[in-house]
Order: structure tokens, then sequence, then C-alpha cells
């Protein structure tokens, strides 16, 4: 009879207890940080808070919600953010498993790429939407000048002006960021796959994809849903980048949720109104980020 | 350079006055006669004032400057320009004190209504202040119901910045002025070579200007003084914005437009790309300074034939001060920086003109020989007078409360003008209801 399974981390309950009160301080911490500006948030969200910030003003209800929900503005937003997330998370894991796969090679060199993987990582958001607004300038542009070198372009392209290119080059900007810290993470999880079992399935006739499919994904599947809700986290909360290289522009086809908020809340101080937005973003995220943990995560059994 | 060395030294000057300036205090108190404000005796503490980050040493050793004449010390903060408006209200509502800063004339009437920022009424030589502006440029200044609101940190004038021997290369004898003209003219630049003759700066932040601009060039204020968007029902605004969607769709201004900055732009007229700029009369500095094989060739005109273009101004306001002491310090030191110093010169305003060609909206500051002789020869300067006095206006209701709200829209639905996803009939509609939501505090 097989033994009973049980979860990995189960704990008896001094051992829990214990656990609590270590974790307590950081518990009161992240309280203070966190769940007071939300519940704030949650309340200014269903006031007619006065821009002055003198207290929270009448109660509205549910009125900043419907205000928000009725707007198309915040539906386009909508469809921005949601391509934008999809684009992020699927390039920078996808990309940042690639650079895991490479620099998890024997190689000369080796060491310095894998340091030279940690610079877009280690550079801030603002910073590298400034460098790639520049990069992706129309007139003095490096990125221009690769494409057409390369002849995928006829000619140089103004692409933050371009509401078709505006997006897919803002997604670019943070996927080159974002893709180093998934390579990090994956590179990390690679380097515990024992050898041994690629080198057993190659005997078995295993070929590569199936050892990649079979062997390396499912022993990297606990740091790929680590990666991919952060991701999906990051994506929904994007800001920096977008509004460094186009500041939502041009016309809406970059306006990010995230620039709405920003807009509602600092710039026109409708602070009911940009705190309906930023909890329906938070729950986006939330849900998003559950989404990826419900398709992809799968309990790890160990016997007891 | 030189800016930099002035500012270590105002520095220098302040601090050795402060070693020595304790006595002085205390003895002015006993002996007010002997000062020429009782308020630089009765207040002893430090002012606070908040400013954006244009020439920042210049903006502390101006102060120290005030200071170091027996005025009380001032605490200067500096934050950057992007990003301002939403840094200062999230400081305001912080609870931070101010007694005086910079601000956007568009958010000048919200900061009263949120007691941000006081009235100035009352306060000695106000009515003087308001009196020697440009009567173009009051109602800035001073709302409706009468309440002064701020006072000047400097003026401009939308212009024409052409390339003079362009124009006379291509046989255009007359500078341009209406926009069928501008567009005229550009299409027979762009016929002879020019790929794009066209510049302005029409990024989302600030294509409400260029709205005011383009509307009042044709002869319409697109508000009425009470706020009501009486451009809706102007038959000539269509047509305005059927004309500035054909300078984009045509290609007479670049496609980067959208997201160029001035600095750029003054560079491509400084290296000949572009014939037309349109922008604030100073931007003929930058294109000058930049030293390029045409900045030489490069001159201001007005633009709007017999009709206006826009005068736009950024302002001074003070924070709500209880102590009467510190009020008639912070009022002093808001003369001082807004209109003229104690010997009445334009002293401040005189330094904005060197360092980069900004204006003060007052008659006087024209006719001011310290101030002539600041501005470089290539500035016409009655001509920039005469624009301010006659030629421009400020659209009243770009103070009112509601209005911040309508500006950060603009820039959304222009932009789709440009693009071609909107017709101008559609772009007035959504302008309409944008201004009519600001002023019902609807929508987003």
């Amino acid at each position: 009879m097989a033994a009973p399974s049980a979860r990995l981390g189960s704990l008896s309950g001094t051992n829990r207890a214990f656990g609590f009160r270590l974790a307590l301080p950081a518990m009161l911490i992240l309280l203070a940080l966190l769940a007071v500006p939300t519940v704030l948030t949650v309340l200014y969200s269903v006031h007619d808070v006065p821009p002055n910030g003198a207290g929270l003003g009448p109660f509205v209800g549910l009125k900043n919600y419907a205000v928000v929900f009725a707007s198309p503005v915040f539906w386009r937003s909508v469809q921005v953010t949601v391509t934008f997330s999809i684009g992020f998370v699927v390039l920078s894991t996808l990309i940042g498993l690639a650079m895991a796969m490479l620099l998890n090679q024997d190689f000369v060199g080796r060491g310095l790429a894998r340091a030279m993987l940690i610079i877009p990582w280690a550079t801030p958001w603002l910073v590298i939407g400034i460098l790639w607004k520049w990069f992706a300038d129309g007139s003095v542009g490096g990125l221009n000048a690769v494409l057409t070198q390369l002849h995928l372009l006829p000619a140089y392209q103004e692409f933050l002006s371009d509401p078709n290119w505006a997006l897919p080059i803002t997604i670019l900007a943070a996927v080159w960021r974002q893709a180093s810290f998934a390579g990090i993470l994956l590179l990390a999880g690679l380097q515990t796959l024992p050898d041994e079992l690629g080198e057993a399935a190659a005997i078995d006739g295993a070929s590569l994809w199936q050892r990649f499919t079979l062997i390396t994904i499912p022993w990297l599947r606990p740091v790929l849903i680590t990666v991919t809700v952060l991701n999906v986290i990051y994506a929904f909360l994007q800001f920096d980048i977008v509004f460094a290289m186009t500041q939502g522009g041009p016309g809406d086809a970059t306006q990010v949720i995230s620039i709405l908020i920003y807009r509602q809340l600092f710039g026109v101080t409708h602070i009911g109104l940009g705190s309906a937005l930023a909890v329906i973003l938070g729950v986006l995220a939330l849900v998003g980020g559950l989404l990826i943990v419900k398709l992809l995560y799968r309990p790890e059994a160990v016997a007891a | 350079m030189s800016e930099k060395t002035n500012g270590r030294a105002g520095r220098i000057n302040r601090r050795s006055f402060l070693t020595r300036s304790a006595a002085a205090v205390a003895g002015a108190a006993l002996l007010p006669g002997l000062m020429t404000g009782a308020a630089r005796a009765a207040f002893t503490g430090k002012l606070s004032m908040l400013g954006w980050d244009f020439q920042p040493d210049t903006i502390k050793s101006l102060v120290a400057a005030w200071t170091a004449k027996g005025n009380p010390e001032v605490d200067v903060a500096i934050i950057p320009n992007l990003g301002y408006s939403p840094a200062i209200q999230t400081r305001l509502r912080g609870g931070d004190k101010l007694d005086l800063y910079y601000n956007f004339a568009y958010n000048s009437q919200k900061f009263i209504d949120q007691g941000w920022a006081a009235k100035l009424n009352g306060l000695p030589d106000v009515d003087k202040l308001i009196g020697d502006m440009f009567e173009s440029a009051r109602a800035r200044h001073v709302n409706a119901a009468g309440d002064i609101i701020s006072v000047p940190y400097f003026s401009a004038v939308h212009m024409l910045h052409y390339n003079a021997k362009m124009l006379s290369d291509a046989g255009i004898a007359q500078v341009p002025s209406t926009l069928k003209e501008i567009y005229d003219a550009s299409k027979k630049l762009q016929a002879g070579g020019l790929a794009a003759p066209y510049l302005a700066y029409w990024v989302k932040e600030f294509c409400e200007e260029y709205f005011h601009t383009y509307l009042l060039n044709e002869g319409v204020t697109a508000f009425d003084e009470k706020g009501a968007p009486v451009f809706a029902d102007d038959p000539k605004t269509e047509g305005v914005f059927a004309w500035w969607q054909s300078m984009y769709q045509e290609g007479l201004a670049p496609k980067s437009v959208l997201t160029d900055d001035p600095g750029k732009e003054s560079t491509q007229m400084a290296q000949g790309q572009a014939a037309f700029f349109v922008l604030h009369h100073y931007f003929l500095t930058s294109i000058r300074s930049i030293g390029g094989p045409q900045s030489n060739n490069v001159k201001s005109a007005p633009i709007g034939g017999s009709n206006f273009t826009l005068q736009i101004g950024e302002v001074l306001q003070m924070g709500n001060i209880a102590d009467a002491d510190e009020k008639a310090a912070a009022w002093n030191l808001m003369k001082y920086y807004g209109w003229k110093d104690e010997n009445g010169k334009f002293a401040v305003f005189n330094q904005w003109a060197k360092a980069a060609g900004l204006a003060a909206p007052y008659p006087g500051f024209f006719t001011d020989p310290d101030v002539i002789a600041s501005f470089p020869s290539y500035y016409d300067l009655p001509q920039i007078s005469k624009v301010f006095a006659t030629g421009s206006k400020v659209v009243p209701a770009r103070t009112l409360a509601w209005y911040p709200d309508f500006q950060a829209k603009v820039g959304d639905l222009i932009h789709p003008l440009l693009l071609g996803q909107a017709t101008p009939k559609q772009t007035v509609d959504a302008l309409t209801k944008a201004a009519t939501d600001a002023q019902g505090n609807t929508g987003l």
C-alpha cells in the first residue's frame, strides 16, 4: 500500500507556532506598508475624496466604479494593458528560458556572459525607458540602424509616433529588462537539474526536444511558476517604461491602466476615480497571478 | 558656467551674510524705521519656496540676492519640471508647508479653491503690480470675481520661427502668418525638396496650447469668460482641425512630431531640416545658441494675421500662510520675483531674459534699458511687446478650477485626429464633451 502523501513543508503544531513567531515582525511591517494603503485605497474608491485630501469626503458607494466601467477610455486602456501584459509575460519568460538554457552550457566566456545577464535587471525601469526612447528614435536611433542594415526595414521608422509600433516597442523595452530577471531565476533552477537525468534519457533514445519537454520543463516548473506569476504582476503594474517612452501616446496607443491611474490620482486629483482604477488594476493583477498558479501549479508529493 | 559661478558666489554671500545678520535683524526689530520693509524686521524665520528645475542655480542665486538685502532666508527646493504638477499636489495634500511656489497657470484657481494658495487682494502694491501688466495678461492673474490669484513667473507668446533664407530661396516673399499661408508655404517648400518643413511641439501634454493657438489664429476664442465651450458652435473650428490634420497627414510635419521634444526640434531648425517652428517666442534663443549651419537664418514673426495668438505664462502662488509677518515676508519675495525689486528694476525677469529669452507681461519690461541690453540683438522686442499688447490672448478659462481636467484630455483627442483615426467633426464633438465632463467633474 502506498504511503500517505504529505505536502512539502508540512510542520507540526509547535513548529508552526515557532515559525509564526519568527515571521511576526515581518508580517507587522508588511501590514503597515501594504494593508493600510490597500484599505485606504479601497475606502477612497467609494468616496468623493476632495483633491486636497482633507478627509474622505461624502460616501458615494460604487459610483466611481460605475464611472470607470462606463468609460470607453477605461476599456481601451484595459485592452492596451492586457495586450502589453501578454506580450511582456510570454516574451520575457521565453527569452529568459532561452538565455538560461544557453548560459547553462559550457563555453568560453560563460562567466562574463552570466555577469552581463544581470546588467539589464540591475538597471532601473525608468532608465531603460529613457534608453529605449533614444534607441527607438526615428532619426538617430540604433534600432532603426540595425533593422535597416539587416534589410528588415526599407527606411527609418518613427516607431514611437506610430500607433501600430509604439506598443510593441514599449513591450520590447520592458522585455529586455525582465527577460534577464527570468533568465537568472531559470538558470538557477537549471543548475539543480542532475546531468544524469538527461544522460539516462539520451541513452534511452530521447531526442533533444523530448529531453527538453519531458525532463527540463517539468524540473523547472516551480521556478517557471514563480517567474510567470512575478512577470504577470510586473506586467499589470508597469508604468515607468511606458511613461518614459510615450507617456501613453500617441493618442491612447500605449495608455496602460497605471498611466490612467497616475493621471487621475496625481494629475487631475480625482482621488476617488483613481483609487477605483487602482483597485480594479490590483484585482486584475491578482486574478492574472492566480490564474497562472492554477494553470501551472501541481502540488509536489513526497512519501511521508 | 558663469551662472554656476554666480550661484556659488550667491551661496557664499548668503552664508557670510547670515553669520553677521543676527544682530542686524535684532536691531532692525527694535528700530523698524531703519529697514525699508516692516516684514523684514518682523519675520525672523525661514521662508520655503518650491520651483521646477529650470536653471536651479539661477533661482538660488536670485533668492540669495534677495536675502542678502536684509530679507529672511529662503529654503529653496527644486523638483523636475516633468511631473511638477502631480508632485506639488501630492506634497500639498500630504501637508507640506510652502510659502511661495511656481505653478502652471491652469492649476491656479484650483489651488485657491483647494485652500493650497492664498488670494493676494489687499496686499501692499498688489493693485499697482496688476495695473503695471499688459491688459491682455491680467485675466491670467485676476479671476472674474476680482480675486488676485497669482503673479507672473514668466510669460511668452506663441510665434512662428522661420528660416528666412529657405523662404527666400523658395520664392516666398511674405512670411506666412495665417494657417492657410503656412500650409501653402509648407507645401511649396516640400515640393522643393524639404521633406517636412513644419515643426511644432505636438506631444500629448502640449496639444492643448496648440488647440488654443490655432483657434485664436483663426479668430476663435475657445471658451467664453464663463467657461462655455463656444468653439463647438463656431463653424471655423472644424476648418482649423482639418488644417491641423492635413499638416500631419500630408507629411508637412514629420511623423515624429507627436513625441519629439523642443530641444530636438530646435536642433532640426538649426540644421536646416525644417523651415517653420511654432512655439513660444523664446525658442529663438535655443535655435540660435545651437550654432547650426542655419541658426543665424532663423527669425521670428507673429502668427494669426489680423487675429490673435496664445499668450502663455506660468505663475507664482502664495501658500495659505496664517502668520501675518511670514505672509508679509513671502509677499515681499513674490513682488521681487514676479515684478520688480525695491529699486523698481525687473531684476529677476532680466535674469530670465538673459538666460533664455523669457519675458514678463509688463509693458515696462520691454522698454527697460537693462532688459533691452539683456536680450540678444536678434530679438525684435518692440514686435514681441506688440504681440503681448494687442496680438495675443490668455483665454481666461485656462485658469478655471475645472480646466486641468480638460487640459489633460486634449492630447488624447487631438492625437487620433492627427493620426487620421478621427475626423475634425468627431474631434470637435469629443473635445466639447471633454469640456462638459470636466466642468461636471464626470468621466475619466
